[in-house]
C-alpha cells in the first residue's frame, strides 16, 4: 500500500515548474521493545515532486525530548568530582540525520539552525549568542549521545532513486528511549528548505517488558513486595533442592 | 543470547548475568557475605545505571541470603535474639539510607558517593581483616605456649561492657548492652541502601571484634539480619525510586543460588583464618580498582545526567 502510494505520486510526471513537494513514510509506525530487543533498523521511503538535479534531501528522526544537566569534572584532593553544571532544556534523546550530501554543502549554518537540523545545531537556539564555555558543554552532550549511538549522522545516507524516489536507513540502538518520535523529510533548493513533511513513530515497550514496567511504576508497593517474596522463594527453593542431596 | 531488562532499559547477554550470579554466589556462600560489594560495582561496570544496580542488588541479596540463613537456622548456628536486635537497627538505617540516596541522586553526586563509600569501607575493613588474619596465621605456626597471650586478651573488659541496657544472649553466651548491636545494625542498614550491599563485610568483623560473638554463630546471624534488611531496602527502593529490576535480579539469583550452595560446601574445608585472609584480599582488590578509577583522568571530562531524577 505504501509502495503503491509512492508509485502513484511518482507517476504524476513532474514538470520543473511545478511547486516542489516531498513526502516520506517509515516501514514501521511503532517499534516494540520486547525481551529480545537489541536495537533495530528502520527504513524511510520517500517521494518528491519537482526534484531537480541541484536539489538535496535531508531526513531527520528525532526522539522524545528531555532536560539534561551536564557537569564538568574537576580534580579536588586528587579525585575527580562533578563540578559546575549547565542545564539544557528539551534536548532530543535520540537524533539521527541522513542527507543526500554533506550538510555543509547543502545549506548555510543559519538555515540549518532555524530548522534545528544537524547535530551541531541540536542545542543551539535561534538568536542565541554562544558563550565559549557553553560550547564545551554542548560538545559533551553530543559525545554522550554518540557513545550510545543515540546521535548519528550519515552525510550520504539518503539514497536518491529513479523517478524522484528516495530511501534512508536509520538505526535504533539497544538503548533507544521509549516515546513519540518524529521523522522529518526536507527538500533543499539553493540552500533553503522548499518543502518538508513529517510523520510520527512510536517506540514502546511491549509484551512482558511492558507488563513489568507498568507494574513497577503503576503499583510500586505491590511490585516491591512481589520482588521480595519472589527472591525469598527462589532462595528457599535453592536451599530445598540442595538439602535433599 | 541478549535480553532486554525492563527497568534498567538495557540489552545484556543472558549468560553473562547467569555467570556473574554464579561466580559471586559461590564466593558469598563460602564467606557468608552477601556478595553485593562485588556485584554492584560489576553491574555498574557493564552499564546498569547505578541507582538500578544498587536497588536490584539488594533484591538479589534477599534470595542469596535466604538460602544461606535457612541452612544456618537448621544447623542452629544462628543467634535469633541478636539477629532481631541488629534487624531493629538495620530497619531504621535502611529507611534513612534510601532517603539519603534519593537526596544525593538529585545533587548528581551519587556515583561519586557510592565509589567513595566503597573505597573507604572496603579499604578499612579489608586492611584490618588482612592484618588480623595474617597475625593469627603466623601465630598458629608458632609453639602452643605463645598462643595463651592471645586468648587472655579476649577476657579484657572494654568500653562496651560499661554501657547500660544489658541483655543475655544464650546462643552466643554473651551478656552485653543492646546499644552496640542496634548501632551496628543501623550503620549496616544505611550502607545496604546506599551501596547495594548486604553489609556482611562490615557486620561479620563487627560481631567478632566488637560484640565478641563466637565465630560459629557469626555468619548465620549476619545472614539473618542481611536477609530482612535487604528485603526492606528492596521494598523501599521499589516504592520510592522504582529502580528494582526484577528480571535482572532473578537472572542473578538463579546463578547465585546455585553458586552459593557449592560455595558453602567449599567453605567448610578451609580454615577460618585462611578464609578471612582470602576475603580480605578480595575486598582490598575491589577497593583498589574503585580507588584507581577515582584518581585516573577520566576519558570524558563531562558527565551528562538526566534532570528530573526519574531517569526515564
Amino acid at each position: 500500500m505504501l509502495l503503491a502510494a509512492l508509485l502513484a505520486l511518482s507517476l504524476q510526471q513532474p514538470f520543473a515548474t511545478e511547486a516542489p513537494s516531498i513526502m516520506g513514510a517509515l516501514t514501521q509506525e511503532t517499534v516494540e521493545i520486547r525481551e529480545d530487543f537489541a536495537g533495530t533498523e528502520l527504513v524511510l521511503y520517500g517521494a518528491t515532486r519537482g526534484l531537480t538535479i541541484q536539489d538535496e534531501i535531508v531526513v531527520v528522526l528525532r526522539g522524545p525530548e528531555q532536560d539534561l544537566r551536564v557537569m564538568r569534572k574537576t580534580r579536588s584532593f586528587g579525585i575527580w568530582v562533578n563540578g559546575s553544571a549547565r542545564e539544557f532544556a528539551a534536548v532530543p534523546s535520540y537524533y539521527a540525520i541522513a542527507s543526500s550530501r554533506p550538510l555543509d554543502e547543502i545549506a548555510s549554518d543559519e538555515a540549518l539552525v532555524r530548522n534545528r537540523i544537524g547535530l551541531d545545531h541540536l542545542l543551539t537556539r535561534p538568536g542565541e549568542t554562544p558563550v565559549a564555555d557553553m560550547l564545551d558543554y554542548r560538545k559533551a552532550v553530543e559525545r554522550a549521545g554518540a557513545r550510545e549511538d543515540l546521535y548519528a549522522s550519515a552525510p550520504r545516507g539518503v539514497e536518491v532513486l529513479d523517478g524522484g524516489l528516495f530511501r534512508a536507513t536509520l538505526a535504533l540502538p539497544p538503548s533507544t528511549p521509549v516515546g513519540n518520535y518524529t521523522a522529518e523529510v526536507y527538500l533543499f533548493r539553493d540552500g533553503r528548505p522548499v518543502a518538508s513533511r513529517s510523520t510520527s513513530l512510536r517506540v514502546e515497550k511491549a509484551g512482558l517488558e511492558r507488563l513489568i514496567y507498568e507494574f513497577a511504576h503503576g503499583l510500586p508497593m505491590l511490585y516491591g513486595l512481589f520482588c521480595v517474596v519472589l527472591a525469598m522463594l527462589a532462595g528457599w527453593a535453592g536451599a530445598a533442592i540442595f538439602a535433599r542431596r | 543470547m541478549q535480553i532486554y531488562l525492563p527497568i534498567a532499559e538495557l540489552s545484556v547477554n543472558i549468560f553473562l548475568l547467569l555467570g556473574l550470579g554464579a561466580g559471586v554466589g559461590f564466593l558469598s556462600g563460602m564467606f557468608g557475605v552477601g556478595g553485593g560489594f562485588l556485584m554492584t560495582p560489576l553491574l555498574i561496570f557493564i552499564g546498569v545505571p547505578p541507582a538500578v544496580a544498587v536497588s536490584t542488588e539488594a533484591n538479589q541479596i534477599v534470595a542469596s541470603s535466604a538460602s544461606g540463613a535457612l541452612a544456618h537456622w537448621r544447623r542452629r548456628t544462628l543467634d535469633p535474639k541478636m539477629g532481631l536486635l541488629l534487624l531493629a537497627g538495620g530497619s531504621a538505617g535502611s529507611i534513612f539510607g534510601v532517603q539519603l540516596f534519593t537526596f544525593l541522586r538529585s545533587l548528581g553526586q551519587i556515583d561519586l558517593i557510592i565509589s567513595l563509600c566503597y573505597v573507604g569501607f572496603l579499604g578499612t575493613i579489608g586492611g584490618l581483616m588482612m592484618y588480623e588474619s595474617a597475625r593469627t596465621i603466623m601465630r598458629s605456626r608458632q609453639p602452643e605456649a605463645r598462643r595463651e597471650g592471645g586468648m587472655g586478651k579476649r577476657k579484657k573488659r572494654g568500653w562496651i561492657d560499661t554501657l547500660p541496657f544489658k541483655m543475655r544472649f544464650p546462643r552466643s553466651g554473651l551478656y552485653i548492652s543492646v546499644i552496640p548491636p542496634v548501632a551496628i545494625g543501623f550503620f549496616v542498614g544505611t550502607l545496604a541502601a546506599i551501596m547495594g550491599v548486604g553489609g556482611g563485610f562490615v557486620m561479620v568483623p563487627a560481631m567478632i571484634y566488637i560484640l565478641r560473638m563466637p565465630t560459629n554463630v557469626v555468619v548465620g546471624t549476619s545472614l539473618f539480619q542481611i536477609l530482612f534488611v535487604t528485603a526492606l531496602t528492596t521494598f523501599l527502593q521499589a516504592t520510592q525510586n522504582q529502580t528494582v529490576d526484577i528480571v535482572l535480579a532473578m537472572l542473578l539469583t538463579v546463578g547465585g543460588v546455585i553458586g552459593a550452595q557449592f560455595g558453602a560446601r567449599a567453605g567448610r574445608h578451609v580454615k577460618a583464618e585462611e578464609l578471612r585472609a582470602l576475603l580480605a584480599a578480595m575486598v582490598l582488590a575491589v577497593c583498589l580498582k574503585l580507588g584507581w578509577d577515582l584518581v585516573v583522568t577520566p576519558a570524558d571530562m563531562f558527565e551528562v545526567l538526566p534532570v528530573g531524577m526519574e531517569g526515564e
